[in-house]
């Protein structure tokens, strides 16, 4: 095909126009990836750090096998599937615990008189101004063995001895609903603001009682928002770093927790890009399962 | 909901409903009954409570005073999805996420029936507003008359004992809303449910009503059938609502049971009304433009006028008059043959109305 001289020089000018940002998403979300994609296939060094130039597929290797340090033969690591496994569980126990709470919160603000819902929406939105670390170390304080509620709950004869919260799964479930909390709520409150008030209405009108309204009609419209709430929720928790070092102590690892031990101490970056990659792959079938899923349900629905 | 039917009850009724809203009063004291398998009008103008009072109606929102009954019983405390009573809304209010099957069987789903038997209902109600071939569609996809009929169906489905319709044709151009006109009445007489209409359309009102009441300002001023409505008005305002109207002031000469002399502008007429005055008393005469002849030759009962202007429409001819007092009269006539010509402007006339067709208002 051949262009005229206008033709070519308009794809010019717009390969120009989006070039920045062309440039932005190559430098800032491709070229990481790309780096930590290349990492994962080197030889490991042997302070840190990679050996440029020498490609081996051990990293890759030790994220499902471990060398038996007797005879070098292959073992499953499952350790590692340990917390590949806690990770998910937590991090769909998260989204789940999340979401039963966001839900009835984010109903009750939208319920609210225009008015009163900015000042409602701006509480939710309070936590975020200090620092995710402080706040976590707050719950840390207030839940360990000399900590407040284990001394309420002494002081008022309640129990005897403390009982063990930190360092457990549940903290960890805990301290990440507490923090993600405020990312369900946010756009499930969105799509519940533009609910039409009179699909309601028409709902108790076909004899629909509150419990049916609120499955058949409410929870269906404001279906986009649950959906980007659970993604929103689900994706920061299953890689949460600080939430389950801080209040799972060193036993219970999530993944970034795994991740940033092959950084450090590990001194393992092949192994620990492997991770991350494998960390990725997760989050994207799990997506991309989904997408499936919901439009075959569209579909069936007589989209 | 009671399964034996007492014909001898009013299927609604209203009984000194007062709703308010904080300080703003939007119906005053209602009284109202609505007849079983009656076709019975609200009509009203912009933000006279006709909303207000189907919602009463439903359940939506409850009387500050009074009683809403259905059948003779007391409905305040049912809650809507306790009342046997369905409402078409304003807006259609229809399901986005489901089919047009689904919003129509939502229910009877909802009442618990059996699928089979909820299937077989949607085919039926399919099959009554003719949108079989859309059973399958999203209701976002459907034109605003195809909208309007799935509305109709869903209310219609778990068989009420009370239909509610708030303007549902007002959103139609001019032809369907015809056809939806004749539609609704029939499926009115054929389901023998009693459908309460909200517009503020009065040509819509007097097409399709067995009764009509007229509000105003959250007040029923009139309730009859059309022709009451239209030929005797109770007040100034039912008159000029509905139809157009020539408001003439006059004073009360004689009386002779529902017949009354009037005098107005030098001249007396004869005219029919129930109020009940004393001679020399102050009051003013309704005359329908279309109740007039406007002729050349003096005659009994005729007011005296100058032609101002002739507007030739056709079918009809409009006459623009002035009274000799100086105020204004317009007369409409059909034109029946093509041999007369209409009046031409600036001749002195005569309007010629008929005691029956002259009404007395109170003032
Ligand atoms: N929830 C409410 N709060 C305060 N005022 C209200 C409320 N609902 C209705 N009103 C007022 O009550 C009056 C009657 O309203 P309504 O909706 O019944 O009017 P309508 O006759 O249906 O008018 P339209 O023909 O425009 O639909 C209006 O003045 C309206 O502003
Ligand atoms: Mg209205």
């Amino acid at each position: 095909m051949s262009e005229t001289p206008e033709q070519s020089q308009d794809t010019r000018r717009r390969w120009l126009l989006s070039a920045p940002a062309i440039l932005t998403i190559l430098l800032f979300a491709a070229g990481p990836l790309i780096v930590v994609l290349l990492f994962s296939f080197m030889e490991r060094g042997d302070y840190g750090g990679v050996k440029f130039g020498q490609f081996s597929t051990e990293g890759w290797l030790s994220v499902i096998y471990t060398k038996d340090i007797f005879d070098d033969s292959l073992v499953f690591a499952d350790a590692n599937l340990a917390i590949f496994w806690r990770s998910l569980k937590l991090s769909l126990m998260t989204m789940s615990g999340a979401l039963l709470v966001g839900f009835p919160t984010a109903y009750f603000i939208a319920t609210r008189p225009a008015k009163s819902r900015n000042i409602w929406l701006f509480l939710i939105t309070i936590p975020f101004w200090t620092n995710l670390l402080v706040r976590t170390f707050a719950i840390m304080d207030l839940i360990r063995n000399t900590g407040h509620i284990n001394n309420i709950l002494i002081g008022i004869g309640v129990i005897d001895e403390p009982i063990q919260m930190l360092f457990t799964d549940g903290a960890v479930l805990f301290g990440l609903i507490y923090v993600y909390l405020p990312l369900m709520v946010l756009p499930i409150y969105a799509s519940l603001e533009k609910l039409d008030l009179r699909l309601v209405e028409a709902g108790y009108d076909l004899y629909a009682n509150r419990a049916q309204v609120l499955r058949h009609v409410i929870l269906p419209s404001c279906r986009p928002g649950i959906i980007a709430g659970c993604i929103l929720v689900f994706i920061p928790s299953i890689g949460a770093y600080v939430t389950p070092r801080v209040l799972g102590g060193g036993k219970n690892m999530m993944m970034g927790n795994f991740i940033e031990l092959q950084f450090g101490q590990g001194r393992n970056w092949p192994l620990g890009s492997a991770l991350s990659m494998t960390l990725l792959f997760i989050v994207m079938i799990l997506l991309i399962v989904y997408v499936r899923q919901d439009g075959k349900k569209g579909e069936t629905d007589g989209h | 909901m009671k399964s034996e039917t007492d014909f001898t009850q009013p299927s609604v009724a209203a009984e000194g409903v007062v709703k308010k809203f904080g300080t703003f009063t939007a119906l005053k004291r209602v009284d109202l009954t609505i007849n079983q398998n009656e076709f019975f009008t609200l009509l009203g103008p912009s933000g006279c409570g006709k909303t207000t009072l189907l919602r009463l109606i439903a359940g939506f929102e409850s009387p500050t005073e009074g009683e809403i009954k259905l059948m003779g019983e007391n409905i305040a405390t049912l809650p809507p999805f306790k009342r046997p009573i369905n409402t078409v809304f304003q807006n259609y209010a229809l399901f986005p996420h489901m089919t047009v099957s689904e919003n129509i069987g939502f229910g009877l789903k909802m009442l618990g029936k059996p699928r089979a038997e909820i299937a077989a209902r949607v085919k039926e109600m399919l099959a009554l507003v003719q949108l079989e071939a859309f059973a399958k569609r999203r209701t976002g996809q459907l034109s605003g008359g195809q909208q309007q009929r799935v509305a109709l169906a869903r209310a219609l489905a778990p068989s009420p004992r009370v239909l509610l319709l708030d303007e549902p044709l007002s959103a139609l151009d001019y032809k369907l809303r015809k056809e939806m006109q004749v539609e609704l009445k029939r499926l009115q007489t054929e389901t023998g449910i009693t459908f309460i209409f909200v517009t503020h359309d009065q040509e819509e009102a007097l097409t399709m009503s067995d009764r009509i009441a007229v509000l105003s300002a959250g007040e029923v001023l009139q309730v009859g059938d059309a022709r009451a409505i239209y030929d005797r008005p109770a007040d100034r305002f039912v008159a000029d609502f509905i139809g157009e109207a020539n408001f003439i002031a006059g004073t009360i000469e004689s009386r002779d049971g529902a017949q009354h002399r009037v005098t107005l502008d030098g001249a007396t007429l004869s005219a029919t009304g129930d109020v009940d005055v004393a001679p020399g008393t102050a009051v003013t005469l309704m005359i329908r433009p279309e109740h007039v002849q406007v002729s050349t030759e003096a005659s009994a009962n005729a007011l005296p006028a100058r032609l101002e202007r002739t507007v030739f429409l056709g079918t009809d001819t409009h006459y623009y008059l002035r009274l000799h007092n100086g105020e204004p009269f317009i007369a409409r006539e059909q034109n029946r043959s093509a041999a007369t010509a209409p009046l031409e402007p600036g001749a002195d006339v005569y309007i010629v109305v008929d005691p029956q067709s002259a009404r007395l208002l109170k003032d």
